[in-house]
């Protein structure tokens, strides 16, 4: 029989062969014309469709929310045939081909591959097999990790004529759990734990001398050799950490908890690791780890929004500890740094380039700043944000400014029509102070927050780049490719991040962020609820499809690749982008005629 | 009837009788059957019939998975450039049916349902060739002819409008997938898509 879909894809292909001869010789051809409801709330589905052309739209029963959209070899509605009953209303778009598989027929192909049948409870939330998958997946990273410098920290040495009091002194300001021991013999461990028992429940005072306290059976492990040795000694000994030893020499101390991080990349070790990290290096290390926790958190299917959050914070809690490592402290409250663009509206996931600028107190500190802001500037690259081509940097006179200096600069961008003062105000708009005094930042926000302006023309001067872009899709309202790619950037993210920061322009909204901008412009009707939730989810089926393909993506930076392959999308996010496509046309349209962009 | 069905018998019908003679009653189901055959050379006299096809269509839906789909034992020397059209070999023809099996499976299959296609009236040829010589009748059944609901539904509205009556114009026209061109069963397919678009949609 002549099917003309191709099922050597999943859920088919984990059919044996001759079970997928059975379910094609089970097939029959339904067709539907433009408009026709295929499948109607609380109707019972005859099977399950697979479209083999046109496209079939899935939503509410007045069909004003869009849940989906199915395209070629896409299938529905599981849910239905499982269930009994179908809990939305799927209509053809356009003239609709439907093979269909008789729902009996579904059942028994379902009872007899195990690996079909998961697929779709899989589909339908049962997550039970991804867990399983993840698990197994953490184990064998875990078995085939080594000791390195990654895992080991560097020791801390105390003579044996040491005094308690001292020692804890000083672990407390290494932020180390453990120091080595050296007296004339040999060299022994002692922990926070050993400090407390000695003194607390032993006989031992403040004066006493480390070494008396002090465990001289040092378990050891070898650099280079598997962690999951390291944690056998561990388990047997029933200890929290090891010496390392290269050649015989001690190299350092693998602790429990610093072990556990390199195969769980928990987000708190991470955190943990800027907050006690004493040395650059120990930042830079910190920082090379948070691609690795986003790649792990997105695979464990953590919200795309959670992830931007949790990077955010992490981001700039980098920045602050760089910031405070780099300036002396009397210099600190006189500055104010600011991340600009996407990670001032904290929607950074993978490093993007930097884009920040200061404000100065005093003008007659800028001397004593420049270089230190040359080494936060390096700081940055080695963290693995690349320089920004566009020289939005502080290292940058024109991104250096006073507060006055700043206000003028504002009224400048803002008095000018042209687009690239436009979108240096948009990015500096988007700034928020993350280093050094907050304080100097209000005076300079307040500058184009004033109602005169808003009401201005240059509302829709800021307005107008959004529309530089065409939204990729065809005079017909399919997805406009060009050698099948498009520019995710420039066809859907920038319009929508800047319509929506136009709006936010207008109306006086401090927030940055685009997801709050959007609910501040539902709460103020600039938005109706319908597209506030719309704009909300293309924005955020943006993010997670870039970011989906950028960590696929093997090059140095993945997060300035902003072309987005079409075939490599699974056809359901094909044309949820579709769909998301047109709610940015929308924005568009809204903005020519909110602020009379046509006869611009 | 029976004025009718001598009339029919005078105008050269022959009613079936015995096993088929169920094909001459009213059909009052709501089915019907698309049907297609390839033959050795394109001629109703001497075609001899190598592969047939058929569906049968109810309301939008094609029952593929009950669909007659069957090729003809036959040596019959096909010339090589029709091959080419329904790329029919004869080491491929060496896997089929008796020409009178296949007959009898299409005789079961088409029942007394109205029987559709595209320039039908070959087929319907090519068909009563062999009904009558095995079974000394022809099909009484009722034969639709999607090229002329085409024109019919076309014509209603310009009536000098000039068309493409080809299978591939009606087709382009009518935006249905043309699937494995001359292969009986792609056909077939084709041409139930034109007749549920052409009856069916609004």
């Amino acid at each position: 029989m002549t099917i003309q879909i191709n099922l050597n894809q999943p859920p088919f292909s984990f059919l044996s062969e001759q079970q997928l001869g059975w379910l094609t010789s089970k097939l029959d051809l339904v067709f539907f014309p433009a408009g026709a409801v295929i499948l109607d709330e609380g109707q019972a589905a005859p099977g399950i469709y697979i479209v083999y052309k046109g496209v079939v739209e899935e939503t509410d029963q007045d069909g004003t929310q869009v849940f989906s959209q199915y395209g070629k070899e896409d299938v529905f509605d599981v849910r239905a045939v499982l269930e009994s009953g179908c809990k939305h209303r799927y209509t053809a778009l356009e003239e609709t081909l439907c093979y269909l598989l008789p729902a009996q027929d579904f059942v028994q192909l379902l009872n007899e591959s195990s690996d079909f049948s998961i697929y779709f409870k899989t589909d339908l939330g049962t997550q039970e097999q991804l867990v399983e998958q993840r698990e197994s997946g953490g184990v064998s990273e875990f078995i085939l990790s080594r000791i390195d410098e990654d895992t080991v920290r560097p020791a801390v040495y105390v003579t044996g004529q040491t005094s308690l009091a001292r020692v804890a002194a000083m672990m407390e300001e290494q932020k180390q759990d453990a120091v080595l021991v050296r007296t004339a013999r040999r060299t022994g461990i002692v922990t926070g734990t050993d400090l407390l028992r000695s003194t607390l429940l032993g006989d031992k005072t403040r004066q006493s001398k480390v070494a008396d306290i002090a465990q001289y059976d040092l378990i050891d492990v070898a650099y280079g050799d598997f962690l999951f040795n390291a944690l056998l000694k561990m388990t047997q000994h029933n200890i929290e950490r090891v010496v390392v030893t290269r050649d015989g020499d001690i190299v350092g101390i693998l602790e429990l908890m610093d072990m556990l991080s390199v195969f769980s990349t928990h987000s708190h070790v991470i955190a943990m690791r800027i907050e006690q990290a004493k040395t650059m290096k120990e930042l830079v290390t910190a920082a090379r780890r948070l691609e690795v926790l986003v790649d792990s958190l997105f695979n464990q299917g953590v919200k795309v929004v959670s992830i931007m959050e949790l990077i955010t914070t992490l981001n700039r809690r980098l920045m602050q500890r760089a910031f405070d490592m780099i300036f002396p402290e009397r210099l600190r409250n006189s500055v104010c740094i600011l991340v600009l663009g996407s990670e001032g509206r904290g929607e950074q996931i993978l490093k993007t380039d930097q884009d920040n600028a200061i404000i100065l107190a005093n003008e007659h500190d800028r001397e004593a700043v420049l270089p230190l802001l040359q080494r936060l500037h390096e700081a940055l690259l080695d963290f693995g944000y690349p320089r920004c081509p566009g020289g939005v940097m502080f290292i940058n006179d024109a991104w250096i400014h006073t507060v006055e200096g700043w206000q003028q600069r504002v009224d400048r961008w803002l008095n000018s029509a042209a687009p690239d003062a436009m979108m240096n105000m948009a990015i500096f708009m988007d700034g928020e102070p993350v280093c050094g005094n907050a304080e100097l930042f209000s005076p300079v926000k307040a500058s184009w927050q004033r109602e005169s302006l808003r009401s201005s023309i240059a509302s829709a001067w800021f307005a107008r780049p959004a529309l530089q872009f065409e939204t990729p899709l065809t005079f017909l309202g399919k997805i406009r490719e060009d050698h099948g790619t498009i520019d995710i950037k420039k066809g859907g993210i920038f319009p929508l991040v800047h319509g929506v920061r136009a709006l936010a322009f207008e109306y006086g909204i401090s927030e940055c962020n685009t997801l709050e901008r959007i609910e501040r412009l539902k709460e103020k009707h600039v938005l109706d609820e319908e597209g506030a939730q719309g704009l909300r989810d293309a924005l955020l089926l943006f993010l997670r499809i870039r970011l989906r393909q950028q960590l696929d993506n093997d090059t140095d930076n993945p997060g300035l690749s902003q072309q987005l392959k079409l075939d490599s999308l699974r056809s359901v996010d094909r044309s949820l982008l579709r769909h998301a496509l047109h709610r940015v046309k929308k924005l568009k349209q809204l903005l020519i005629n909110h602020y009379h962009l046509e006869s611009f | 009837m029976a004025p009718l069905k001598f009339w029919k018998k005078l105008s050269g019908q022959l009613p079936p009788q015995g096993r088929w003679a169920h094909m001459a009653d009213p059909y009052d189901g709501d089915e019907v059957v698309v049907l297609d055959c390839e033959t050795s050379v394109f001629d109703k006299k001497k075609g001899e019939l190598l592969s047939v096809a058929a569906v049968r269509v109810k309301g939008k839906e094609i029952r593929l998975s009950q669909a007659l789909d069957l090729t003809v034992k036959s040596d019959a020397v096909t010339d090589p450039n029709a091959v080419r059209v329904h790329y029919l070999r004869r080491e491929d023809r060496e896997q089929g049916v008796a020409v009178s099996e296949a007959i009898e499976n299409v005789l079961d299959f088409i029942g007394n349902r109205p029987i559709c296609g595209f320039y039908i009236e070959y087929d319907r040829a090519i068909l009563n060739r062999y009904i009558k010589q095995l079974y000394n009748f022809q099909l009484p059944n009722k034969f639709i002819e999607v090229s002329e609901i085409y024109v019919r539904k076309k014509r209603r509205l310009v009536p000098e409008l000039q068309l493409d009556l080809t299978f591939e114009g009606l087709a382009r026209d009518l935006k249905v997938p043309v699937i494995e061109r001359h292969t009986a069963m792609g056909d077939v397919i084709s041409t139930a898509l034109m007749y549920i678009k052409l009856t069916q949609f609004p």
